[in-house]
């Protein structure tokens, strides 16, 4: 409350204390991921920025600035801008070298598409690196961080548990703005201590959340997203009023991105679906197209179709979602009535967008082959036998290529079926219970009898106390025994050796 | 010194026909030091001695007389030499037909009282032999000197290993196979402390002599012996026998099973390690590519070779085209040979159809070759169990392992009427569990820091 009038009496001293954090953070983003280039995007940047704010935002113009060469200096430029208005002094830094690095780069390659036409005008139109910026900003920030510092130590000497909780949120908030997100984190997790209301804590796990998903620290945010849906006061009054609910949703994306990344793809449908459109508002964590597109993905790579059907179609909740993206729903709609080659096109078609996307991109290849894999299956779920040239033209592929598919199918146990490769016929194999059944008792009684036979053994050699010892032992042994039965030793190691060299052969 | 031989044989002689056999054992101990400085005389000492009556004393002597007996690997090269090695070979023979005459008639109920040194002695034969390069020779004397020691025919003696070692250099396996078909139950008590070598290298040898006669899961259960026996160190047979492990686990399985978690952990913290060329190969293997193992077969020639592993490596790689065909039944139900050899990567059609024609030929798989389309078509497995030889088959199963059961059963009864067992139970589980866990604990622990 009282935060806007001391502002201004804070603006003194310089340290930069959060310089050195953010550039291994954005290392770690960039090594995680195979380096590809995405040539032909049809992505409008300017509105897809302007759905995302804060980190959110930054983080993926600059994805899309490192896997698109075509869009690099469109989305560092707007980054620029973007970062121009937070008090992120390294990322502004670290965006200007990309800057000119990118455009040093396109000079001597000398590509026309890039900025509307040569290195000229492109150098016109990039903002200059400005110093004085970086230092006011840099002051500013210190100054800031001085004064919150100070504030929250007169909060705690009068340990208001309130005012502290502020304290620490508006410094997490400042070190978010900053660009620190390793103290922001800190700095959130500390109000955890001075919560007094269930809200206060929902508050606090979001905000952790939120920073979590920034550092990319998923098991972070999956525990504090079971905190915060267990929080007493939040479970009792949920779904009642709209802030809850917007809450709920905000969980449940991040719980959705969450198992997104860390591959668990059913788990992520799960929670997206359940996602809910009119409160779906949080531009600094993701847009309402994210959700949908991967929401409707995940479900199409691991729903069958009767979950397909009742969780994804005629779930009016999603519904709302599926009319943000067209081509998803398309896709999904085609997929439900068994019209794979359009619905496989209209994927390759927006392969390209989803592979500029920070957190699907690394998953798109496995979610298409699952996708493929599932509309295989399903095409021949209720046939007999089927033809595979066919096959092959409702799924978009050639007959070799379908037969390779089917054959690891076949070898994982996916399908039930066997290839006649003469006919191009594909037959569902009928599995003869009985045989099986023999085989099996067979094998299960052979194994037992190894066991048992291995087992009585061992009981002998146990009985026997035969076990290796160490060479030195056994050498020691064996001059004991030497002395006890004969007093020739030297040509009783003689004969150790010899027996040491029958044991080789 | 001639008065020493005289009063060892009187001994002999005098306590055998009091039948007092423990004492006689006592007073044999003893007697070595006497015998060993006798050497030349021990002939005569053995014509007079009956080796029935006099069984224990006479094989006493035999193995003094085998444990002194020259050894001579290098080959005669001057004519002097040549004289001397004929002289040892004459030696050699004496002995041998010594110990041929004692075999036949030695009471055995005397020979189990001295089983070490009856073990020693066929040992000291065998080496003899194998240095002379005549192993065939020792087969049927083996074999009859187990028959006569062993109490029942699923016990293992020090003397099986000679035995195994033996047909293997002679190349002769089928008087092994009448000991190696029988499951040991129990193993002969003979106190010496080289008893760990000798029964790996049964094991061992035995594993060698059924991957020789491709009885390749047997040889898998020789070996998963091996490298289940208690180990405080590594041995080199346990070594060796782990490399062959990995291979005839690929042969047999297409992959690498982990060895049983009783299995001492020398072998996963020392053995594995040392013994990565293979390790590398099933990593090889993994991929179904007959190219990679080819490769890595390349690659580690030379170690495989020097392992003696470098029919059993190749044999890897034959399974692998084997298994590979394999998986094209399971997917397909026709295929043309061009896309077998293809899939297979085989270099042609013709080498594919030679491979499924002896596949076909060994039951491995089932199909038919259609020459005219060039196609082969895979059947299912014919075997329909409704015929009375599969149901007899079944039977015959069911009854080895009600068999086993049984054997389980008096095992357990046999445990549960142990004095040493019963005292323990009472004694208060708790008490000595307490005792035994830190005790167990530390164990664990020093066998980490070796």
């Amino acid at each position: 409350m009282t935060l806007p009038q001391m502002q201004p009496m804070a603006y003194q001293g310089g340290v930069e204390p959060m310089q050195v954090d953010a550039p291994p953070e954005d290392n770690d983003n960039s090594n995680e991921e195979e380096f590809y280039i995405v040539r032909n995007p049809t992505l409008d940047l300017e509105t897809y920025a302007n759905s995302y704010k804060s980190l959110a935002r930054l983080h993926r113009l600059m994805f899309i600035a490192t896997h698109c060469p075509s869009m690099r200096v469109e989305a560092l430029k707007m980054a620029i801008q973007y970062v121009m208005g937070t008090y992120n002094v390294t990322l502004y830094q670290q965006l200007h070298k990309k800057l000119q690095e990118s455009i040093g780069s396109n000079a001597t390659t000398n590509l026309p598409d890039v900025a509307g036409g040569g290195a000229q005008s492109t150098s016109q139109d990039i903002p200059a690196f400005d110093i004085h910026w970086v230092e006011s900003k840099s002051k500013k920030a210190a100054l800031k961080l001085e004064k919150l510092d100070t504030d929250l130590k007169n909060y705690k000497s009068n340990s208001i548990k309130e005012s502290i909780r502020r304290g620490h949120d508006d410094l997490g908030d400042h070190y978010l703005d900053c660009g620190d997100l390793s103290n922001a984190l800190k700095c959130y997790s500390r109000a955890r201590d001075y919560c007094t209301s269930g809200k206060h804590v929902v508050n606090m796990c979001l905000n952790v959340i939120k920073v979590s998903v920034y550092l990319k620290n998923w098991s972070h945010v999956l525990s504090f997203i079971n905190k915060a849906e267990a929080t007493p006061d939040f479970s009792e009054v949920h779904g009642k009023d709209s802030s809850n609910q917007t809450i709920m949703t905000r969980l449940k994306c991040a719980a959705g991105l969450a198992h997104l990344a860390t591959k668990m793809y059913k788990a992520a449908a799960k929670q997206f679906l359940q996602a809910n459109l009119d409160h779906c508002d949080f531009p600094e964590l993701l847009s309402p197209n994210n959700v949908a597109m991967y929401g409707g993905l995940c479900a199409l790579a691991t729903y069958d179709r009767n979950e397909l059907k009742k969780n994804v179609i005629f779930s009016s909740s999603f519904k709302l979602f599926l009319e943000l993206e067209p081509q998803l729903r398309d896709i999904i709609f085609k997929f439900y009535e068994s019209k794979y080659a359009s619905c496989l096109k209209l994927l390759d078609e927006i392969k390209e967008n989803l592979l500029l996307d920070m957190y699907i991109a690394p998953h798109v290849n496995t979610l298409y082959s699952q996708i493929r894999n599932r509309a295989l299956i399903q095409y021949f779920s209720p046939y007999l036998s089927a033809d595979m040239r066919k096959m092959a033209s409702a799924l978009n592929t050639s007959v070799h290529a379908l037969e390779d598919e089917l054959m690891q199918l076949i070898l994982d146990g996916q399908i039930q079926a066997r290839i006649d490769s003469h006919n191009k016929i594909l037959y569902a194999k009928d599995a003869d219970q009985r045989s099986t059944t023999f085989e099996r008792s067979i094998m299960m009684g052979q194994e037992y009898q190894r066991r048992t036979r291995m087992l009585i053994l061992r009981s002998a050699m146990l009985k026997n106390h035969i076990h290796v010892k160490s060479t030195s032992g056994r050498d020691n042994g064996q001059a004991g025994d030497a002395v006890q039965s004969e007093p020739t030793t030297g040509q009783r190691t003689g004969r150790g050796d010899l027996s040491n060299s029958g044991e080789q052969q | 010194m001639v008065s020493g031989l005289e009063q060892f044989v009187n001994a002999v002689q005098s306590f055998s026909s009091q039948g007092n056999y423990n004492d006689l054992c006592e007073v044999l101990r003893k007697s070595t030091d006497v015998l060993s400085k006798n050497l030349q005389h021990l002939d005569n000492v053995l014509e007079t001695l009956d080796p029935f009556q006099h069984s224990l004393g006479f094989l006493a002597v035999l193995f003094v007389k085998t444990s002194n007996l020259p050894t001579h690997m290098t080959p005669p090269s001057g004519a002097a030499e040549a004289a001397g090695h004929a002289e040892a070979r004459a030696l050699d023979t004496l002995v041998f037909s010594q110990f041929q005459n004692f075999i036949d008639q030695c009471d055995s109920s005397q020979a189990r009282l001295a089983p070490e040194t009856y073990s020693e002695v066929c040992h000291a034969i065998t080496r003899v032999l194998v240095e002379q390069k005549r192993p065939h020779k020792g087969i049927d004397l083996i074999r009859k000197a187990i028959r006569k020691i062993q109490k029942h025919e699923s016990q293992l003696t020090g003397a099986h290993a000679d035995l195994m070692q033996l047909c293997l250099l002679a190349k002769n396996f089928k008087p092994a196979l009448e000991f190696l078909d029988v499951d040991i139950c129990s193993i002969s008590d003979e106190g010496s402390q080289s008893e760990a070598k000798y029964f790996l290298l049964y094991f061992y040898y035995g594993a060698m002599i059924y991957a020789a006669l491709k009885k390749f899961d047997r040889a898998l259960y020789f070996l998963e012996v091996v490298i289940t026996t208690p180990a405080m160190a590594v041995s080199h047979i346990m070594l060796e026998a782990y490399k062959k492990y990995i291979l005839v686990c690929l042969i047999l399985h297409g992959k690498v099973l982990n060895p049983p978690k009783y299995a001492s952990q020398v072998v996963e913290r020392f053995i594995k390690p040392l013994s990565s060329a293979y390790n590398k190969l099933s990593l090889a293997y993994s991929t179904n590519s007959c190219e990679e193992v080819q490769q890595c077969l390349n690659l580690y020639a030379e170690t495989f070779n020097r392992d003696g592993n470098n029919g059993l490596s190749k044999q890897v790689l034959v399974s692998l085209r084997k298994k590979n065909i394999q998986r094209l039944t399971k997917t397909f139900l026709t295929l043309s040979l061009a896309d077998v050899a293809s899939r297979v990567q085989l270099p042609s059609p013709r080498d594919a159809e030679r491979a499924i024609l002896n596949m076909i030929e060994d039951g491995e798989i089932f199909a038919s070759i259609n020459q005219k389309d060039g196609m082969v078509c895979f059947h299912d497995d014919p075997e329909k169990y409704n015929t009375p030889v599969a149901l007899q088959r079944l039977e015959e199963e069911m009854e080895r392992c009600t068999e086993l059961d049984r054997k389980i059963l008096e095992m357990d009864e046999k445990f549960l009427v142990n004095p040493a067992f019963i005292k323990k139970q009472q004694c208060g589980s708790t008490e000595e569990d307490i005792a035994l866990a830190p005790a167990m604990s530390g164990q664990g622990s020093s066998t980490f820091t070796m």
